[in-house]
């Protein structure tokens, strides 16, 4: 068999500040086309971990390889260029509040333009072409035009999703994409990222709040406890014991539907 | 993120700096605040009941010379009882409070504390340096300095309450002796009253001869002002200097910004000279590169205005700017960062957006105070319609001194209200 798409190894990383230990000697891998799901309490290192891969947080030791590529080694000018094939979105949209829907989608081509262009904010016909396609995709090609912070929660999120499929990834980072949505959203906006892993072949490594959805879409399972890992498997794995051990023993299971 | 994913890596095992200089410092507050009080008392002293017998006890910052050592330790004793016996400004600034085993203090362990101190603390702070956070005087007395917000132990109340105590005396004394330094004397602005009344009256009956033919008066300096062409100037000197400013502190701003420049060496090194320019051109006031551009350029011109109100206002935007930009949500940053955006990207697409109403405002707020300055800077050899005002109130020409303030106050009036409907449209 090839080599694996994503392999982690030995990732570790200590936040100088706090001299907080955010991740211990975290090693796994990833095929190409798995969805992946990662859980954990708050503060375990999902986030840390899903920002060392597109190296928005700096790894203090280890090493990740892309597809092939170590990517702990490339410089700043390589590293924009890989980051174009890893789409990511965020717990909290992150998306440009004033900006309209337009104008943050397109932010998602930014690193294939030259800068100077951007600046100006001279998008080729092509990418707007795109986006709007993108933004038909999510259901939102009637939102194109409006300010990003009219609209709700879960379509903030599918803005988020629209500007992360402007890049063509072949990997998606999704962090807690779905925690600060309300259930029946969450689920609507799962499915959109299921569907790019299936229609698509995106890879995608999401971390997520409540096993069940990690039940639901994921391929597999990683679990971090307190930046270890702590389990690594199929979904029906986790069983009440290794549940307690992940989530500490006064934890109850809570159900999205 | 998760900075709660709490692991220790190193035990603390060097001397924690900030934790001294915290310490220092609130200490330092209450010594400074009793060497205040000293200072007013012996004013007052002086001033109503007792001249100490020495010819040279004359300016106000004078002592005798064996007043010095009694003033420093005397308030240095100050210093310690008040911290010991209460809670001093100084602890509370600090956020301090003296505990004892998990309790008020008794006052038996606050007196112990206090004198043990001066063997802990005197001898170069040698009970301090093995461990700043329970030095030797703490660990003798029992007692412990805690940083709030922890759970407050009951607290004793009475005299207890030192700060209280402290602040007040504070108010009173500044207020008191201001008035005795200053020599305030309300009385003097009813006995000068017929000097007050010409005043008022002869500029209430403005001279506006020369609103727009030149003032002959000024033809022998070999110029040719009227006062509506100092009026144009001054508004130019306005515009131009804050556009100008603006401009330059806009890009500059970003070099500020902490968030910005990235956590490397570099990005550390232009961080803090950029902020130190900014502090440094700003903490001298606009009234003073005027000084300098007058003597430079040439007095009484506006290019030396124009130039000192640019510099200074390059320095206070740039300033305020900068703390917005780290102000910013994160988020957006990451989230262009991630699909390959590069540094300045991140800028034009994550920062700026976020920033612009605050920068609008700002610059709105800077074109008013350089609305205002502007027609004043003449003083100091700034240029502008302020040049006529100091010139007839040298000749006391007063009709014509009302005149100019009046176009001066419709300029400044006239330019508030435009940068108001501005600003309600941004917000």
């Amino acid at each position: 068999m090839a080599e694996p798409y994503l392999v982690v190894e030995h990732l570790t990383k200590v936040y100088e500040r706090g001299q907080v230990l955010a991740l211990k000697d975290v090693s796994f891998t990833v095929e190409k086309g798995e969805f992946l799901v990662v859980i954990g309490l708050s503060g375990s290192g999902k986030s840390t971990l899903l920002r060392c891969i597109n190296r928005l947080v700096e790894p203090t030791s280890g090493r990740i390889f892309i597809g092939g590529v170590e990517v702990t080694r490339l410089s700043a000018r390589e590293m924009r260029k890989m980051r174009r094939k890893i789409g990511m979105i965020f717990q909290q949209f992150n998306l440009i509040k004033r900006a309209t829907v337009m104008t943050n989608v397109l932010t998602g081509r930014l690193g294939y333009n030259p800068t100077w262009r951007s600046v100006l904010g001279l998008f080729p016909h092509s990418d707007r072409e795109l986006a709007l396609r993108n933004l038909e995709r999510v259901g939102l090609s009637d939102k194109a035009y409006v300010r990003a912070d009219e609209l709700s929660g879960g379509q903030q999120q599918r803005v988020g999703i629209a500007r992360a499929l402007m890049q063509e990834p072949e990997l998606l980072l999704a962090d807690e994409p779905v925690s600060a949505l309300d259930p029946a959203t969450s689920h609507s906006v799962m499915q959109y990222l299921e569907q790019m892993n299936r229609e698509d072949g995106v890879t995608v490594l999401a971390s997520l709040h409540f096993l069940s959805l990690a039940r639901r879409y994921g391929t597999r399972i990683i679990a971090l406890k307190d930046g270890q890992l702590v389990f690594e498997g199929p979904p029906e794995a986790i069983d009440d014991t290794k549940f307690k051990e992940i989530y500490g023993e006064e934890a109850e299971q809570v159900e999205v539907r | 993120m998760t900075s709660d994913a709490a692991a220790a890596v190193h035990p603390k095992a060097r001397v924690d700096w900030g934790a001294l200089r915290r310490r220092f410092l609130s200490f330092l507050l209450d010594w400074m605040i009793w060497g205040y009080i000293a200072y007013g008392v012996m004013y007052f002293l002086n001033a109503y009941w007792w001249t100490v017998p020495l010819e040279r006890f004359y300016t106000t910052l004078t002592l005798p010379s064996w007043g010095w050592p009694l003033a420093i330790l005397g308030t240095l004793e100050m210093a310690v009882w008040s911290r010991n016996l209460g809670r001093s400004l100084g602890l509370r600034a600090f956020g301090y409070e003296v505990w004892g085993e998990d309790a008020a203090p008794t006052p038996g362990q606050r007196v112990r504390r206090a004198l043990l101190w001066h063997l802990s603390v005197l001898p170069l702070g040698a009970g301090l340096w093995s461990s700043p956070e329970r030095p030797w005087h703490d660990r003798l007395a029992g007692t412990e300095l805690r940083l709030l917000p922890s759970p407050a132990p009951k607290r004793r109340k009475a005299f207890l309450s030192q700060w209280g105590i402290m602040a007040l005396l504070l108010v009173v004394l500044t207020i008191w002796l201001g008035w005795l330094i200053i020599k305030i004397d309300l009385g003097v602005l009813i006995r000068r009253g017929d000097e007050g009344a010409r005043i008022w009256l002869e500029m209430l009956r403005p001279d506006f001869r020369y609103f727009v033919r030149p003032d002959p008066v000024f033809e022998l300096r070999n110029l040719s002002f009227s006062i509506l062409d100092m009026a144009v100037v001054t508004l130019f000197m306005a515009l131009l200097s804050t556009i100008l400013g603006a401009t330059f502190a806009f890009p500059l701003s970003f070099l500020g910004a902490r968030n910005v420049m990235g956590f490397n060496s570099i990005g550390w090194l232009v961080y803090f000279v950029m902020r130190g320019l900014f502090n440094i051109f700003r903490s001298i006031d606009t009234m003073l590169w005027a000084v300098i551009f007058a003597v430079w350029v040439l007095w009484g011109s506006p290019l030396a205005g124009v130039l000192a109100l640019t510099v200074h206002t390059i320095a206070a935007l740039g300033k305020l700017y900068s703390e917005q930009v780290e102000g910013i949500d994160p988020g957006p940053v990451e989230a262009v960062a991630a699909a390959g955006g590069s540094r300045i990207e991140v800028i034009r697409y994550a920062v700026i957006p976020q920033v612009a109403p605050s920068f609008w405002a700002f610059t709105l707020y800077r074109w008013d105070i350089n609305v205002r300055m502007s027609t004043v800077i003449a003083l100091v050899g700034g240029g502008g319609i302020g040049d006529l005002l100091f010139y007839y109130k040298n000749q006391g020409d007063w009709p014509k001194v009302g005149a100019v303030v009046m176009v001066i106050v419709a300029i400044v009036w006239a330019m508030d209200y435009i940068s108001g409907r501005l600003r309600e449209r941004i917000a």
